[in-house]
């Protein structure tokens, strides 16, 4: 064997395949796909508050109570949100009594309350910023979900009879003045207690159910109160509730979202040999279907063996796929040190499969070796294509087989299954390199990853020599469309 | 030692006997023509000498090895079927190659620019293959083949699709290569390049050899014809087999071809016929042409002028 013109084949290879259009736009859409993504997503994502209008026609408390009670729960949320930054980052020194400062409990009014009383999320960032490094992103507090603007006049003013055709115009405004829904309490509220709702759309079941929970409380109160109990107890009663105190792993820390976490990394390899083996693998075949259409082989075959043509295809191919990689593992690099904060926190729990030698060599070892397993199947079928439209009848049931599996096998890692269909992808060796890529960063048995791996390698081997005869006996009988029975014979041929 | 030997080479395609019991050698410096129709079986010889297919049985030495311990630095192989990587300019193609066969880039592409100047290509030496005519491209696969120098240069149909200006030069390159010493090889069907170029001949019929040798070894396979104007005694002159009237030419001439006798001389009967008072108007040696050794013994068929 011919180190020397394998390295050639490989480097002509890479050379034909890196002067194609297709290689540079694949080589940077992905990363700008990558990057657009986020911007579009937030770009489309609806951060603005729903305007909800709540006219109160009986004149009470109603409209107070539900906007107060929106508020609670808005301020319980950036709460709870501050609560885990401050986890995250460990800057409980900045306050240790504050409630965002206590990560044990289910927050309460009284937390709630506490909160607003020293200063709100104005002062809370304040004491934060003092402390924190200066690499620690600032915590950005969420926006509030809903917005209670006064009833405009015109509904105020309209009579039963004009109310429906109003709260249409209404709904129907666009611009600053737009409102997504309109609630309305009747003026025999609380002796009927229906209330309307109108809504541009379908309401959102949270939003149902806190009007809901608030009306209720200010019926039964009434309720109370008319059955003779003083308002306090009356209050005492309705605002009754346990104490939840709360367990939680730190950010990033819990079984479900660890597992997601942890699995970024093995996850994104598996897809990225996916990516990079179908482009790579389809440009290689096409360079294939040239030498064949073109009536190159003889001449190359008067230079060098089938088989060193082979190795250097296939080498040629993985460089390809190697430098996609790099060029993207580069791009994500420069985003995540750009965007240093953010990013970084998320990346960060991410690498942790990353700090083991065994399983950085394992991802190496799986990434390679399917890499060699699947290009070679590429290599077999350019030696038997005469066209790209011939070679895509034998590619298209190869990379169903394929890729199908691994789409379910990927969803079930994401949704922490294990079972039944995962283990027989992690042992097929066509497969197994997404399989355990993928499982690695959820865990997966020492002996799983030797013995799969053996088998892999064993797998690759008998690639190598009946692919080989394949690719040897296949390059010279151009014209000639094999049946299933010349198949089997150019796999069993010694040369001839 | 031959540069190139075969001995009792067979191949065998399933029922197919391509090859059948060829032996032949060919030393340095020779130009060895081979000569067959379509299926003879020459291109599948040529694949088993350079080791891209293997024989059934038989023995192949090239400069004293067996094919499969390549000497490809020492080998130019030019196939009947031709093609390029379209993309690739003229000079990275011969540079390819010549690496391929062992050769620094440097070099190659020194001898590569020299061949293409020869070629008439050298302003069209980056140009891609896919910008040049045909022809072109032929050439520069020519250039492929001989980058290297090669001891041993086997051109598999070199003519075909080449025009006359071209096939010049491709006559040209084979000369050039077998004075510096290359064994060089090349099959046709043409008959005129074998007779202008070739020191031996081998020829094939359905993979079997019906002759070897030099080309007047090959006309002499058929005995020679003699056109002669004389009187009806000539046909009783010693030595003549066979006189067959063409023309009465009046006066009791006739136009006649004669065939001699086996073994038998033209200077023989040209005195028996002076010393016998047979007069002559014409005598006229017409030796058998290699297109006609090629029809006695591959057939018509198989015959391209």
């Amino acid at each position: 064997m011919n180190r020397a013109s394998i390295m050639l084949v490989a480097r002509r290879e890479f050379r034909q395949i890196a002067a194609m259009k297709s290689f540079w736009l694949t080589l940077l859409l992905v990363p700008i796909a990558l990057a657009l993504g986020p911007i579009v997503g937030q770009a489309l994502e609806d951060d603005e508050a729903t305007r909800v209008v709540v006219l109160d026609r009986s004149g009470g408390t109603a409209r107070a109570a539900i906007v107060d009670r929106f508020e609670f729960e808005e301020d319980r949320y950036r709460l709870s949100a501050l609560s885990r930054y401050v986890r995250r980052h460990g800057l409980e020194q900045a306050d240790p009594q504050a409630p965002w400062a206590q990560h044990d409990r289910w927050y309460t009014a009284a937390d709630v309350a506490a909160f607003r009383a020293q200063g709100g999320m104005d002062a809370a960032i304040a004491a934060l910023d003092a402390v924190k490094p200066e690499e620690t992103s600032s915590f950005e507090a969420p926006e509030p979900q809903y917005e209670f603007p006064a009833a405009p006049e015109t509904l105020v003013a309209a009579s039963d009879d004009e109310l429906d055709a109003r709260v249409d115009t209404l709904l129907d405004s666009e611009g600053d003045e737009e409102v997504a829904t309109v609630v309305m309490i009747g003026r025999d509220y609380p002796a009927d207690p229906t209330i309307r709702l109108w809504s541009n759309e379908q309401p959102a079941t949270s939003f149902v159910t806190v009007l809901q929970d608030v009306l209720t409380g200010d019926l039964r109160q009434r309720l109370l109160t008319g059955r003779g109990l003083s308002p306090q107890e009356a209050q005492a009663i309705q605002s009754a509730a346990p104490a939840i105190a709360v367990t939680t792993p730190p950010p990033g820390g819990g079984a479900r979202e660890a597992l997601l976490i942890r699995s970024i990394v093995p996850l994104a390899l598996a897809y990225i040999l996916m990516m990079s083996l179908m482009l790579s693998g389809s440009w290689m075949l096409q360079g294939s279907v040239e030498e064949r259409s073109n009536k190159l082989l003889e001449s190359l075959l008067a230079c060098i063996r089938p088989e060193e043509l082979m190795y250097g295809k296939l080498l040629g191919a993985l460089a390809v796929g190697f430098s996609m990689i790099l060029v993207w593992v580069g791009c994500a690099a420069v985003v995540a040190f750009a965007t240093h904060g953010a990013i970084a926190d998320m990346i960060r729990p991410a690498l942790a499969p990353l700090t083991s030698p065994g399983i950085i060599l394992a991802m190496i070892y799986f990434f390679v070796a399917g890499y060699v397993a699947i290009s070679i199947l590429f290599v077999a079928i350019g030696a038997l294509a005469d066209s790209m439209s011939e070679a895509q009848g034998y590619l298209m049931p190869i990379l169903l087989g394929i890729l199908l599996p691994i789409t379910f096998l990927i969803q079930a890692i994401v949704m922490g299954q294990t079972g039944i269909m995962v283990q027989v992808l992690t042992w097929v060796p066509l497969w197994t390199p997404f399989a355990v890529l993928a499982r690695l960063g959820a865990g997966i048995e020492m002996w799983e990853i030797v013995g799969s791996g053996v088998l892999l390698a064993g797998f690759v081997w008998l690639e190598i020599v009946f692919l080989g005869r394949l690719f040897r006996a296949s390059l010279l009988s151009q014209g000639q469309k094999p049946g299933l029975k010349q198949l089997f014979e150019r796999f069993r041929a010694t040369p001839q | 030692m031959p540069v190139l030997e075969v001995e009792r080479l067979t191949k065998r395609f399933g029922e197919v006997l391509a090859v059948d019991d060829l032996s032949f050698a060919v030393r340095r410096g020779e130009i060895f023509g081979f000569l067959g129709g379509n299926g003879a079986g020459k291109t599948t010889t040529l694949r088993m000498v350079l080791d891209i297919i293997r024989p059934s049985s038989g023995r192949i030495a090239v400069f004293g090895n067996a094919p499969d311990k390549r000497n490809t630095a020492a080998i130019g192989f030019l196939p009947e079927e031709r093609g390029l990587y379209g993309h690739m300019s003229a000079i990275d193609t011969i540079v390819y190659f010549a690496r391929l066969k062992g050769m620094a880039a440097a070099e190659g592409r020194s001898h590569g620019l020299e061949l293409l100047a020869r070629f008439d290509l050298a302003d069209r030496a980056t140009a891609k293959i896919s910008d040049m005519s045909k022809g072109m491209a032929q050439k520069v696969q020519l250039a492929t083949a001989l980058v290297n120098r090669p001891q041993l240069l086997m051109l598999d149909e070199p003519f075909s699709g080449l025009d006359p200006v071209n096939q010049g030069l491709l006559e040209d390159e084979i000369l050039r290569a077998s004075e510096r010493g290359a064994a060089v090889i090349f099959s046709t069907h043409v008959m005129q390049h074998a007779e202008r170029l070739c020191d031996r001949l081998l020829l094939l019929r359905k993979g079997h050899k019906r002759f070897e040798g030099t080309i007047d070894e090959a006309r002499a396979t058929l005995p020679a014809r003699i056109a002669a104007i004389a009187p009806r005694s000539i046909a009783a002159v010693a030595g003549v087999a066979h006189a067959e009237p063409v023309e009465d030419l009046g006066a009791g001439w006739h136009e006649w071809t004669i065939t001699l006798a086996p073994d038998t001389e033209v200077g023989e009967v040209l005195e028996r016929c002076t010393t016998g008072g047979v007069p002559l108007r014409r005598f006229e040696e017409r030796r058998a042409s290699l297109h006609d050794v090629f029809v006695s013994l591959v057939g018509t068929a198989e015959v391209q002028p």
